[in-house]
Order: C-alpha cells, then structure tokens, then sequence
C-alpha cells in the first residue's frame, strides 16, 4: 500500500471539549503517528471557516484521508463528508473520533480525558486507514403513497399527497373515515364542530379521483425500500384471512397514521367507573352533548357535575405521559355543561392545568369566569369516589386532599366525567413490524429525531403522523401531517434518492443459504432467493445495524465500512499506549 | 373529616359583591404585595381560595377579612383581575350577617329593596311618633325649655332606648363574633391571661386605625389621604355618638351652650362632613383608589344616608342659632327620622365594622401569641404560597 497522507483535525468545540481535553496535545500526539501528515485544532470545526480549512488542506497538502476529532457523528458526519466532497475526496474516507459525547462531556479528569481522546483519535487513524472509497446508490422513486389510518391525519395526508396529482393508497381498517375526531361534538378551545371539520374532508377523500380508499382493510405486507415498497391490502369481512387474495400495490412512501386508543377507565378501580353509573368518560360524555342532552343514567339533569382529568395519565401505575389534549377537553366540557345549564355546578379536578396551546391560556380564563370550580389534587394522591348518603344533596362525593388549600374535602357530585387519556392502539406493534420502525417504552412510533425529524423514523420512506406518535391535539395532528406529506411530495419531485453506501453484502462464494440472517434483521433487509438458494441483502433497506454480519455462521456477510479490518484497527488504536502530562495551567 | 365543598356558595357571595372571585388560579401575587398578610394570616390568597370552595365553616371563623383595610394594592396587583381587594370586603358584609343573629343583615345585603323599604318605614314609623307625642303638648314656634316642640329630656330619653337597643344587638353579635372566632376557629388553647395581655391591641386599633396607615406605606400614589379622612370620619363619628347619647341636653339647650361641647360638636361635624363628601365624590369618580372603582348598593347606602344625617343636622344647628324655631324644629324631625333608622341598622350594617375590626385585631393579636407559644405549629398539611 503507498504511503498515505492523513489529516487530523481536532476541534474545541468552543470550551464544550477544550474545557477537558487538552486538544492541542491530543492533535500533537496525532502529528506523530505513522501515516499523518497534518494535525490541527480549530474552535468550531464544523464552521463553514472550519470546513472550508479542511478542504483546503486537502487539496494544498494531497490529503487522501480525514480523522475529525469532535462530537458525534449523529451530529456532524454529514457535514464533514460534505467539506470532503467540496475538495474532491471520496466522502467515506473519513472517520469521526467522538470526543464530545464519549469524552468530555463525560468525564471530569482532565489528564485521564485527554488520553482518552488520544486513544480514540488514535483508533480513529487506524480505521481510516483501512477506509475504501464508496459510492452510494440511487434508486428510482415511486410517485405513489401508501397511507395507513383513514383518521384527520391519514385524510390530511392522503388529500395533500393526491392535490398535488400522486395516486394515494388509503387503508382504513373501521368501515368508515374519520377517526376519533368524529367521535368528539365541539373542538376545543374555538367550539368548531368536529363534524364540519370532517365532512369536508371525508367526501373529498371519498371522490378525489388521485385517491383509492379501502375500508375495513389492512395492510399485511409491506417489503421493499424507499421508492420502490409492495404493499399488499386485504378486505376485513367475509372469508377468513388466511384465504384472501391481498390487493398488491406498489408504492414509494408510506405515512402512517393510526392514531390512538383512550384508556379504559375501568382499570382505575377508586374511580368506580363500570360500577357506578354516573361515572362516565369523556367520549360518553362527547355522546351526550352531541345528542344535546347531558343527563344521569336515572334521566335527570345533574346539579353538581366532576371533571376527574388525568385518568390513566400521568400516573405510575398507568402511564407516566400527559395525554395533552384532555385539560382543553375537560374546559370545554365545563362550558359546555354551564352553557347548557347555568343551574349546574361545575367542579374540575386536576393536577396542572396544561394550557400550552394557541388561544388555550384564554379558554381557561373563560371557564373560570363561568365558574368552574377549579380543585388541584396531588399526582401520588388520587381522588376516591364513594357512594353519598340518602341525606346528602347529590349522588356522589368525590374525597380528596385538595392541594391549593390544603385541606381534605369531598366534592359533591351528581354525574362524574373521568378524562380519559390516550394510548398505543393494540395492534401498532403488528404495524410496527410491518413497517421496520420502532416503538417506545408507551408504544408511541419512535421518530428518527424528537426536535429535527419529528415525521421520520429509522426506515427511509416510512413516515409518522398524528397521535400515533405521541398523544397530540388536532392542530398538531394536521401540522404533522402536512409535514409528511411535503416530505413525500419532496422526493416524489426528485424523482431519485440517494441511498447511503454503508450496508451489508452477502459474499456468494461463501453464504451456505442457512437463511439465520433473513429473520434476525430488524429492518427486513434480507431477502432470501430462491433460485439461487442464497441471502441477498437489499441494500436500500439496509441500515448497516450489523446483525447479519455477526450471526452468519459462514461469515458470508461483509458489513461495507464496518469491515472486520477496519473495527480490529480501531480496537488496536484504541488500546495503544499514551503517554499525557498534565501542563501548568491547563485552562486556556 | 373531609370537609364539603359547596360550589353554590360563590353564587351567594356575589351578592356580597365578591363578583371576580372565579377569576383567581392562587398565584398568591395578592398575598406578597398585602402589608398585613403573612404566615399565619395567609389572605387574600386563603380567603379566595375558600369562598370559590364554599368553605363556610372555615371563613366564618376566620378573622382574616378583617386585618384587610382595603388598600386595594393587591387589585392592582392581581394578574387575573379577580379584584380580592373587594372580594375581602365583601366577606367582610358576609362576615357581618353572619355575626348577625337575627338574620336582618343577611337580608340588607342581599337586596337593596328590602334595606331602602326597612330605612323608610322606620323612619315614618319615627315621624309619626314624634308627631304624635308633638301634638300632645309642644308648639312648633318653641325650640327650647318650656313648652318646647321636642324638649331635650325627651330626646335624651329617646336617645338612650334606642341606644340601648342598639347596644344589646352589638353586644350579642360580638359575642358570636369571639365564639367563631376564638372558640371555634381555634385548633390550640387560648389561656385567658392572653385576653389581659393584648388588651390594649383593642383602643389602640380603634383610635389610631395603624394598620391602615401601614397600608399605604406602599402605595405610590397618594400618602395617607384615605387614612386620613377615614380616622377623621370616624373619630367625629364616636364624638357625635357620644355627643349625643351622653350630652344632649347641654347641646340642645338655648343659646348659651358651653364652649366645651361646642368645640367638639364643630370638630366632630368637620370630620363627618369632609369624610362624607370625600368617599361620596370618589365613589362617583371612580378614579385613583381602586377600592372605590365598585361601590355595594349598602356602601351607597351608607354615605348618602350619614351626609343627610350630617346636612340636616347643621341645618337645624344653624336654624336655632338665627331664631328660625319653626324650621329648627321641621329640620330636627327630619333629622331625627334620618337618625333613628341609622343607628338601629347599625347592627346589622356595614358600620358594625366600626366595633367588628378592633375586636377583631385584639382577637388576632391574641392568635398570634398563642400560635407562637405553640411550639410545634403543624402547617405540614398545607401548601406554603406565602
Ligand atoms: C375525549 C377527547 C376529546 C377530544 N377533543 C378534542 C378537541 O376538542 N380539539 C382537538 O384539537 N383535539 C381533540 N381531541 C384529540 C383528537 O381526537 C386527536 O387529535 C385526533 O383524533 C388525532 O387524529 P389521528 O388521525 O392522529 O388519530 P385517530 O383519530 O385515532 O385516527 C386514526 C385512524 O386510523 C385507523 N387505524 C388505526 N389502526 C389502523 C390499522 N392498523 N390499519 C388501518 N387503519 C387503522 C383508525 O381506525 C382511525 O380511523 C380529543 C381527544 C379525546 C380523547
Ligand atoms: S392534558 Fe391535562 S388532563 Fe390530560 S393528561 Fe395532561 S395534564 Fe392530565
Ligand atoms: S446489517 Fe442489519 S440491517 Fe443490514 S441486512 Fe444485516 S441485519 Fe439487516
Ligand atoms: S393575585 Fe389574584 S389570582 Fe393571584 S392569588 Fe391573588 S386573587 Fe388569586
Ligand atoms: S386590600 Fe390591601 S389590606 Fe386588603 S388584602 Fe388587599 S393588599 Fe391586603
């Protein structure tokens, strides 16, 4: 191998690393490794005067390989192939030490963290070493979506998508569109009606000539990469499914949007509910108000009503997220009531009224000028409801220690509303699969990053919106699903997309068609081949996890970039020996 | 013991005027900027918080809307406008029927109707009496000594019953008033030698009002005006009153009334006239004291009646003095019709606050001290905002 020339360059990232980490001695302790040629400290590397520093070097010094000491790839990678490509360098020869997240932000010894750094940065060198030049793919893209969910976010999407002329696949697994939305009368905190804010959208959806909506459908399958997935749908009713012929669509892009669940309120046993017939929850009450009545099972009209929010939220037994939606809801309710009938007496219980949205700090003020009695109760200590006396002028009271006032008191009540959370549906770990993305520890779909990709998720084309994300009202439903869709309607434009280089290849010589591989790979990246009888991995698909790799037996599955070579030289890096002396004065 | 919320008792309380208090979410912004709020007396905050819950047993027996002077600052200060300047007041009027055992006060302060018709039948009631023990002997040309229209001996005796009366339904409402408050409204013993020790607390209070002289110590507007004129209202008040009840007959008599009264008459009618005029004119303009931006029909009531006290009596002092018998006399029925009904309200109004708030400064003092020798003050159940 000709002699190559390396360039280190390890940033300060403002005081975040050099605080710690003495970077001048660890880019001095690179200079004198076989193969460098340059080693620099900068203040902010990935700064476009940073940038454009490497790139210069690289074409002034000949430099074939880059190590960026700095923070974690997740971060910046992107960035620094891209100054590599400004000059010319194929970008996978590069290689990120990360003595941010890993090192400085970690530890507190200055001498201990700088050898750290030296002993990445060495690894670092290693590896880079052994780096080949990659080229990434592009893959035709299929103007076609795959929407799964027919509730305001699937509809947002799916209209979006076909107004801008791409044909949409719509699954609905009810038999009819809509969602939860159309089980609510009023919307808090403007009062628009659910109903309007759906027909519209529901008939357009029905008749837009770009969209095939299937009801009481799935989907079963879903296999293949970004731009080019086969989908297959099948028909709920009739035959058992064992025995359907699916409907076989092929797609680009899917949104998902299958929305929530509510808790069940009978598994918070001290509330009653199931048992005692005046405790409802909030979508019985919805029910009631959209028939325009709001009585007790006994058929009278309540003098006191409850509000009880957070039921089954915010609670360790249940679920520790607040459901977002419920405070607004539960004001709206308080109106409603009051509105209907200014002879009831509104109580609502809480635990911190979550008044974060647009007009929802004025809504709140409003119930309180209609009178809603506001009573604030403590997370660990959750109201009791029990039966009153015959003497007493309500049906029910309601114990609890009332924190505001400090005192226990019991609230009289004639009709109880328990404001019911939202959670995972059942079936979106089938979905979850289906689709290759993850879920969290509640079983919300897990976005490919919280703040900056908030409809992505880890499988290229899969995209997330709505509740099935996370609990969420309907304003950030339809943002989120705009959001998809202009993401789609992004690539779909572009025609092609670029697939990142780094995945795994099955040697053919070697790969025996054990087929251990294709159901250990979280992404359903393996296909196997029948003709061939081997394991083939589709690159596009593959996110380079390295599972494959590990498990074949015959260690047919070469990992591009993560190459046993390459990791065994930055394991050697990693453990060389390095000498650092503390200096004087360390902080500069 | 879980204690029951009554939600319905906010409905009630409007009346009293407490109209904004569904508005406060208990920031306890009130609370800090109160210059008489503190550990043990946590209003306006706590009595917010337990008239929106309809807390009745705990307010009535709490004397925290007394230590309120009303300096209005926490108004002022509340983010939600839910005014707890007037909502003490108002459970101060609440406070007021309370007490009251007879149940009147309850139903002056809830309708305006009922009060304006109870004043104007007893004071026909007090024409017609007067009137008819006239007709059985006096003349109208006759102010004085014999064959006198209304004779001070008469009026004397007239005074005393019916400040005797009125003695015997404040007597009885203070009681109450120490029952609630310091029976029931205590958790720890009160020793008796504590009721000794503070005593001074109750003239001291009642001659120099100091806490709301404090009051305005923050307030950047005007320095000591509304004390001012609210002492001077009512120390020529308690000069009238006794004026009246004790010395009537000197004060009624010819034209050589002793300097000694005289001086103390004029004093007492400055005092009463500037104070009346004072609050009548803020109460119209409605500006730079936000405790008179919301008059109660009762605080109407009261200064328009105790100006027309005010007016008919230096009317009549006026006649007298330039020999017009006649109209002396006319002016002295009315004023005394005027008179009659305002001291019997006296009870069951918001004059009672006259007695109601010294007690209830010398009962708090006594809270205090009582509190601070209980070693183990046990606030663990409450949340501490101020
Ligand atoms: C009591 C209550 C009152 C509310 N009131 C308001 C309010 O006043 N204002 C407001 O802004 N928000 C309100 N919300 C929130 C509102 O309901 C949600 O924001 C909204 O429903 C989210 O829409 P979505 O499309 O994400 O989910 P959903 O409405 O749950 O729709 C999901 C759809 O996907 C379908 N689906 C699920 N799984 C599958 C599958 N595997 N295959 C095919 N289809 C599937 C479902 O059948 C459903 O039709 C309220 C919520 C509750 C609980
Ligand atoms: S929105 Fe309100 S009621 Fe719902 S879980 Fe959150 S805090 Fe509780
Ligand atoms: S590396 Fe991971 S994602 Fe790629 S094929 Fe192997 S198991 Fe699947
Ligand atoms: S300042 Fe206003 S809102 Fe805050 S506690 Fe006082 S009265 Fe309530
Ligand atoms: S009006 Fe003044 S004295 Fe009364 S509670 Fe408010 S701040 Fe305190």
């Amino acid at each position: 191998m000709k002699n190559l020339r390396i360039g280190v360059y390890v940033c300060n990232c403002g005081t975040n690393i050099a605080k710690i980490i003495d970077a001048e001695a660890v880019a001095k302790y690179a200079s004198n490794l076989p193969n460098v040629a340059i080693a620099k400290t900068y203040k902010y590397m990935c700064s476009n005067p940073g940038q454009e520093m490497i790139a210069q070097d690289i074409k002034d010094n000949e430099l074939d390989r880059v190590v960026v000491a700095a923070c974690s790839p997740n971060m910046h990678e992107r960035t620094f192939r891209h100054a590599l490509r400004m000059a010319g360098l194929n970008q996978y020869l590069l290689e990120m030490a990360n003595i941010r997240e890993q090192c400085s932000w970690v530890h507190k010894d200055r001498k201990a963290a700088t050898k750290k750094a030296m002993a990445l940065v060495h690894g670092a060198v290693l590896r880079v070493e052994k780096h080949e030049a990659l080229e990434s793919i592009d893959v035709d893209m299929s103007p076609n979506s795959l929407v799964i969910g027919g509730g305001i976010a699937g509809m947002t999407t799916a209209l979006e998508l076909a107004d801008a002329g791409n044909s949409v696949h719509l699954v609905e697994k009810s038999d009819q569109l809509g969602g939860n939305v159309g089980r609510v009368d009023l919307t808090a905190p403007y009062y628009y009606s659910a109903t309007d804010l759906l027909t519209d959208r529901i008939t357009r959806t029905k008749s837009h000539k770009k969209i095939q909506v299937y009801l009481q459908s799935k989907v079963t399958d879903l296999s293949g990469f970004v731009g080019n997935f086969t989908a297959n749908i099948i028909h709920l009713n009739g035959v058992p499914e064992s025995e359907k012929t699916p409907v076989e669509v092929q797609i680009g892009n899917v949104a998902i949007c299958t929305g929530y669940k509510e808790f069940d309120a009978s598994r918070v046993t001290h509330y009653g509910y199931g048992k005692l017939p005046n405790v409802i929850t909030s979508f019985e009450l919805e029910r009631m108000l959209r028939a325009g009545k709001v009585e007790t099972k006994e058929g009278k009209t309540p003098k006191y009503v409850a509000i009880i929010h957070c039921v089954g939220s915010r609670n360790k037994e249940f679920h520790t997220y607040c459901s977002r939606v419920c405070c607004m809801t539960a004001l709206k309710y308080a109106h409603e009531i009051k509105s209907a009938n200014p002879e009831c007496y509104v109580s609502d219980v809480y635990i911190d009224m979550n008044a974060f949205g647009k007009g929802h700090e004025d809504f709140y003020l409003q119930s309180s000028q209609a009178k809603t009695l506001f009573l604030m109760y403590d997370k660990e200590n959750r109201p009791v409801i029990h039966k009153a006396e015959p003497s007493d002028d309500c049906e029910m009271l309601i114990e609890v220690h009332e924190k505001l006032s400090g005192e226990h008191i019991e609230i009289p009540a004639d009709l109880i509303v328990l404001m019911v959370g939202m959670e995972a549906r059942e079936d979106a770990h089938e979905i979850a699969h289906l689709a290759g993305i993850s879920q969290d520890k509640d079983g919300w779909f897990i976005e490919s990053h919280p703040k900056l990709e908030p409809v992505a998720t880890t499988t290229d084309g899969v995209f997330i919106a709505g509740t099935c994300v996370a609990p969420k009202d309907i304003p950030d439903t339809v943002a989120q699903a705009r959001a998809a869709a202009a993401r789609i309607l992004a690539r779909i434009a572009k025609g092609k997309i670029e697939v990142d280089a780094i995945y795994s290849e099955v040697n053919k010589e070697l790969c025996s068609g054990c087929r251990f591989c294709n159901d250990l790979c979280p992404y359903n990246a393996i296909e196997f081949i029948e003709e061939e009888g081997q394991s083939h991995v589709i690159s596009a698909l593959c996110k380079a996890c390295g599972v494959c790799v590990a498990a074949c037996p015959s260690s047919a599955i070469k990992g591009r970039h993560f190459t046993d070579d390459q990791v065994l030289a930055q394991i050697d890096g990693l453990f060389s020996k390095v000498e650092y002396e503390l200096e004087e004065q360390p902080v500069k | 013991m879980a204690i029951r919320v009554n939600p319905s008792f906010i409905d009630d309380l409007d009346r009293f005027g407490a109209e904004d208090v569904q508005l406060c979410y208990q920031c306890g912004d009130c609370s800090t900027v109160c210059s008489h709020a503190d550990d043990i007396f946590k209003f306006p905050r706590k009595s917010m918080r337990q008239l929106q819950m309809g807390l009745e047993q705990k307010i009535e027996t709490t004397l925290e809307p007394w230590l309120c002077y009303y300096c209005g600052q926490c108004s002022e200060q509340c983010p939600r406008e839910a005014d707890p300047g007037e909502t003490m007041m108002s459970l101060r009027r609440w406070l007021i029927s309370r007490y009251d055992f007879t149940g009147i006060a309850r139903q002056f302060f809830k309708s305006r109707i009922r009060e304006i018709l109870s004043i104007t039948v007893v004071a026909l009631l007090t024409g017609a009496f007067l009137m008819f023990h006239v007709l059985s002997g006096g003349s109208i040309h006759i102010y004085d000594g014999e064959g006198a229209f209304l004779p001070s001996p008469f009026i004397h005796t007239f005074d005393l019953t019916i400040g005797s009366v009125l003695a015997v339904f404040l007597l009885i409402n203070a009681v109450r008033m120490w029952y609630f408050t310091m029976i029931r409204g205590m958790s720890i013993p009160v020793p008796w030698w504590l009721y000794l020790k503070e005593f001074f607390e109750l003239p001291l209070h009642f001659f120099t009002q100091k806490m709301y002289a404090e009051c305005e110590n923050k307030n950047e507007h005007q320095v000591h005006m509304p004390w001012l004129i609210h002492l001077g209202l009512m120390l020529g008040y308690v000069t009238m009153l006794v004026l009246v009840m004790v010395f009537i007959e000197p004060l009624q008599a010819g034209p050589e009334i002793h300097w000694s009264i005289h001086i103390f008459g004029y004093l007492a009618t400055i005092g009463l006239s500037i104070g009346t005029i004072y609050f009548i004119r803020h109460r119209i303009k409605k500006e730079n004291y936000i405790q008179y931006k919301k008059s109660h029909s009762t605080d109407w009531i009261f200064v328009v009646m105790l100006f027309f006290i005010v007016i008919t009596g230096i009317l009549q002092h006026i006649f007298h003095r330039t020999g017009l018998y006649e109209w002396a006399n006319i002016t002295y029925v009315i004023h005394l019709m005027a008179v009659t009904p305002w001291l019997l309200r006296m009870p069951f109004s918001k004059w009672a606050h006259m007695i109601y708030r010294p007690l209830a400064m010398y009962f708090a003092a006594i809270q205090k001290t009582a509190y601070a020798r209980q070693d183990d003050l046990d606030d663990s159940l409450s949340v501490t905002i101020k």
